[in-house]
């Protein structure tokens, strides 16, 4: 709006609203700068800005600054007076002093009164004067109805107490047994009652739905009557009142004080600000220290919460960026040396991660630097403006609106980083060493080796890797389709209408999922091996002597196999929940037509189901990429041919259950974070071109 | 009754056209393919089951063997193994994933949902792809990572980190589903009660918590099953025989020479799968609907 050094005519608000100024100094300078902001005359243009400079040199002479100061000077000394007069005004108050908050009520209710009268008369001279008056009027309009309200509360609360006092001792046998009889009685009425409904609904006169909904309401009907009557006791009812009270007392306190701040922060929107000041340097000279500058801008209580974050910085993030507090590394600096040249015990590998901990916390460091600065920045930008800074009330309830989905997601963001991304990063940063057998606890950078090694084939990891791609594709392909086309086939055959018994097949079609994986996998595992039940039928049909786990293309058949088993499951209870969802009058209207079973099929059921379960069946797709138990559990990867595959890899092993094996029996974790790194960049832009096509994002509706 | 019954064999009251030979037939080929496949479903389980009480099985589950009702291995499961123990851990880890997934998942969820914040959009799909890699991924960090912080806090025992771990993976997926779900729920609640002067946590608690009961309901099923099928990371991260998890422990059954017992496998296989099976059937419809409200993470 206005370009900065300068000071303008006029004041803005928050809403926009224009102000007059007040201050008749600022005024002044504000009409010169305008003067020679729009004087062509050079010589002129001179001129003014010379007698600006006069005006400046000569401040303290001007008259309004001097009414100004003698301004400030009377309040101080009202301000000091009105502290001492608030320390005696509360001594004579001294009859209830254990409250505290009535106390403080009042006590804010003499302040003001007194501040209403001091303000009155400096409301033309400035702004902040006339927003104290504003203030102190409101207090003394609501804060007599605070007190009064706080104080009959409390005195029917004192009442209830004592009368709880009284009847503490008072025998309420008579009610006890009315009470009791009372209840008999009343269930007396629910037992007719509920067989009556159980008759109305073996007559079938009424649904079972409906039969729930009966026994329900007049369940409800004796609870509420035996509440009622459970009121006649005294001793219950005052503890009820007393119950009640207390809460009334605190939220009625709290929604009456909110909406007093509430009107004060209307009045503190409407009334402008005036400073001097037309660069805001405060922002930049405290950038480093994060509460310093809301302290300048006056709002305190925001400083010490930035102050915390200060804390965090330079007590935390800091040091420990520096190599302080580590538990063997250097911190950032620990990345690039990874060790080199430390102590025996020193790791590498604890020197990266402490190294990546320490990026993350520098990150969130700057993080709050930027946020501070640029939340100083504001305040003072806009007191520029005339917009006067928001008080704690209306701070509070900025972040308890706008900031809430931060606070709320921080328990998140924080596993999600140090749990998921630390991880990450650290793998990805090992992809770049040469972490092996002979590097265990000091390796270095060797830049993009493993990768090379990994898509030329070579290197005695290197070398079966695309065979490995290979069998990974063929069997994720294969196992997933296989699972699918059974799923969605007995899916269909079931929901036939002329199938009798679905609740039978869906149970035992449901087993495979159920029973955990791992069992069924290894018990699979135990059935083909040799001697087993399942090879001893194979042998005995066959009458060959086939043992399925030495023989790689047998494995690899029996791996689908089962996979096919495990997976049909799951699609097939995701297809049945869409089938069930077709509305059937599509089909009727195929009927009309003169459809066949096979067209409706065709032109109905695969396309609706396709379309609702496609995301699915992709996710199905990488699960079986990284179905790490089936090929693990089921025959450890092998069997081993050490001719083709090396002595690293067995022939059914896929990638996932191959970098294992790296990773964790042979230690070359460098190789194997540079396979997973190629893993998860594949599956990344497998699932975002996905999602990128998916209906939520194209609609926007994120 | 028994006069409609009648009716139904007299008159033909379907409104269904009668059955033709071919498709009489067809319905024939239907039954046999699906007790085909009830039977394909069945047999191996059943197998299972007879072995775990098979008295005459050895060390090995071998074919053909007779067969004799005894409950020794389910003993040498209570006696010799620490399937209790490995019961107990299970438990306790899957008990506190649940518990933390749920209260942080219920968070993001809710803001994800209503919210439109800075840096939500590009958060989301930081989530959607980070997810996507395998939570195996970081396995070399997780070691070390375990021995900084156990160093520090010696009390940080391994079991911690796991379900750190699957508390970590479950969150961005779940977040998701939770967000699809609330997706559905009418803002009109939430302004309504926003009038009435309820605070944000207030509008979650008091409002959409309730309505969004059954799918929190439902991820803190899964999070809690996942410990129970999950393999890898447990044998992987636990060492020691007194921390490991089911899957983990009745591994040893099958593979360590020291420890294999097959029978003892299918016995625990068998008192494992069975309460997660009940919980299958019984709430099937539930998990199957959070499964379809998947779809939203595609």
């Amino acid at each position: 709006m206005k370009k900065l050094g300068k000071i303008s005519v006029f004041l803005y608000d928050n809403i926009g609203n224009t102000y007059e100024r007040k201050n008749k100094y600022l005024l002044e300078l504000a009409l010169l700068d305008e003067k020679i902001k729009n004087e062509k005359d050079n010589d002129l243009k001179r001129k003014l800005k010379k007698q600006r400079r006069e005006i400046k040199k000569n401040k303290s002479k001007h008259s309004y600054i001097i009414s100004l100061r003698d301004y400030e000077k009377k309040e101080k000394a009202f301000l000091n007076e009105l502290k001492r007069s608030k320390k005696e005004y509360i001594k004579s108050l001294k009859e209830d002093k254990t409250n505290r908050k009535l106390i403080k009520l009042k006590t804010r209710l003499f302040e003001s009164e007194k501040k209403l009268t001091f303000y009155k008369e400096y409301i033309d001279l400035s702004y902040d004067a006339e927003f104290e008056y504003r203030k102190a009027s409101l207090d003394t309009i609501h804060l007599p109805k605070i007190i009064e309200f706080f104080i009959d509360g409390q005195s029917e609360l004192s009442s209830a107490l004592a009368e709880k006092e009284k009847l503490k001792n008072l025998d309420e046998n008579d009610f006890n047994n009315e009470f009791k009889r009372f209840k008999a009685f009343q269930k007396d009425i629910l037992k007719e009652e509920k067989l009556r409904i159980k008759n109305l609904r073996k007559q079938g006169l009424i649904s079972k739905k409906a039969e729930e909904n009966r026994l329900k309401e007049i369940k409800k009907k004796y609870d509420n009557a035996l509440e009622i009557k459970k009121r006649e006791s005294k001793k219950f009812a005052n503890k009820e009142f007393i119950k009640t009270k207390k809460y009334e007392l605190k939220k009625n306190l709290k929604t009456m004080t909110k909406v007093l701040e509430a009107d004060i922060s209307d009045y503190r929107r409407k009334t402008p600000v005036e400073i001097e000041k037309t660069i805001p340097y405060y922002s930049y000279l405290t950038i480093l220290i994060p509460g310093l500058g809301q302290g300048l801008n006056k709002q305190y209580m925001k400083m010490l919460l930035f102050f915390i974050a200060t804390i965090f910085i330079y007590l935390v993030a800091v040091p420990y960026a520096l190599g302080y507090g580590n538990y063997q590394g250097q911190g950032i600096a620990g990345l690039i040396s990874l060790a080199e040249g430390g102590l025996r015990i020193h790791k590498s590998i604890i020197f990266m991660i402490e190294g990546i901990v320490a990026v993350f916390l520098s990150i969130i460091a700057v993080g709050i630097l930027i946020i501070s600065f640029l939340d100083v920045h504001k305040v003072e930008k806009n007191a520029i403006k005339g917009i006067r800074p928001s008080n704690w009330f209306e701070t509070k309830m900025t972040i308890s609106e706008e900031g809430f989905p931060y606070i709320v997601s921080l328990p998140a963001l924080l596993i999600i980083v140090f749990i998921v991304l630390v991880p990450i990063m650290t793998t990805f940063l090992l992809s770049f060493t040469n972490m092996d057998p002979q590097h265990q606890s000091k390796f270095t950078w060797i830049g993009l080796n493993n990768y090379k090694m990994i898509i030329m084939g070579e290197g005695l990891a290197g070398k079966v890797f695309w065979l490995i791609l290979g069998w990974t594709v063929i069997w994720t392909l294969a196992a997933t389709t296989l699972a699918i086309l059974i799923g969605f086939i007995l899916a269909l055959l079931v929901n036939n209408e002329r199938i009798r018994g679905k609740k039978f097949f869906r149970t035992i079609y449901l087993l495979p999922w159920a029973v955990p994986a791992f069992i069924t996998i290894m018990f699979f595992s135990i059935m083909v091996a040799p001697g087993g039940v399942l090879t001893e039928i194979i042998n005995n049909l066959t009458g060959l002597k086939v043992e399925i786990k030495n023989n790689p293309t047998l494995t690899r058949i029996a791996l689908i196999l089962m996979q096919g088993w495990l997976g049909s499951s799951y699609i097939f209870i995701l297809t049945t929940g869409v089938l069930q969802a077709i509305p059937g009058d599509l089909y009727e209207a195929a009927d009309m037509d003169g459809a066949t079973a096979w067209d409706k099929i065709r032109r109905i059921t695969v396309p609706l189901v396709l379309f609702q379960t496609a995301p699915l069946l992709v996710t199905q797709y990488t699960f079986n990429f990284n179905n790490f138990s089936a090929i693990f559990l089921f025959n450890g990867g092998g069997p081993f041919d050490p001719i083709k595959y090396g002595n690293l890899a067995g022939s059914s092993d896929i990638l996932i259950s191959y970098i294992y094996k790296l990773t964790m029996d042979n230690q070359y974790q460098a190789i194997g974070a540079a396979i997973t790194m190629f893993i998860s960049l594949g599956l990344m832009i497998f699932t975002f071109i996905g999602f990128k096509n998916s209906k939520q994002f194209k609609e926007g509706r994120l | 009754m028994k006069k409609r019954k009648e009716n139904k064999e007299k008159l033909y009251l379907s409104d269904k056209p009668p059955l033709t030979l071919f498709g009489k037939i067809g319905i024939f080929l239907t039954y046999v393919v699906l007790f085909a496949w009830v039977y394909a479903i069945v047999w191996p389980l059943f197998q299972m089951f007879v072995s775990a009480f098979n008295g005459k099985q050895q060390q090995y589950i071998m074919a053909n063997s007779n067969f004799e009702f005894s409950i020794r291995h389910f003993q040498y499961l209570f006696t010799e193994t620490l399937y209790l123990t490995w019961v107990k851990n299970t438990l306790i880890i899957a008990g506190t994933t649940a518990l933390l997934t749920l209260i942080v998942v219920s968070f993001t969820g809710y803001a994800y949902s209503r919210y439109r914040f800075k840096g939500r959009n590009a958060s989301l799909m930081a989530i959607m792809l980070i997810q996507t890699i395998p939570t195996f991924a970081g396995i070399t960090a997780y070691f070390t990572m375990h021995s900084i912080v156990s160093s520090i806090i010696p009390q940080f025992s391994r079991q911690m980190m796991l379900i750190l771990i699957y508390t970590g993976g479950a969150i961005a997926s779940n977040t998701f589903i939770l967000k699809g779900y609330i997706d559905s729920v009418s803002t009109e609640l939430d302004d309504a009660a926003k009038i009435d002067g309820c605070s944000n946590f207030n509008v979650y608690r008091l409002i959409i918590m309730p309505i969004a009961r059954p799918m929190l309901t439902i991820i803190a099923l899964w999070s809690f099953i996942g410990p129970f099928m999950d393999y890898l990371l447990a044998k992987v991260l636990l060492t020691s025989p007194q921390s490991y998890t089911l899957a983990a422990g009745l591994y040893t059954l099958v593979t360590d020479f020291r420890t294999m017992n097959q029978p003892a496998f299918a016995a625990g296989g068998l008192l494992t799968a069975v309460p997660i099976v009940i919980l299958f059937i019984a709430l099937q419809k539930q998990l199957v609907s959070g499964l379809t409200s998947g779809s939203v993470k595609g």
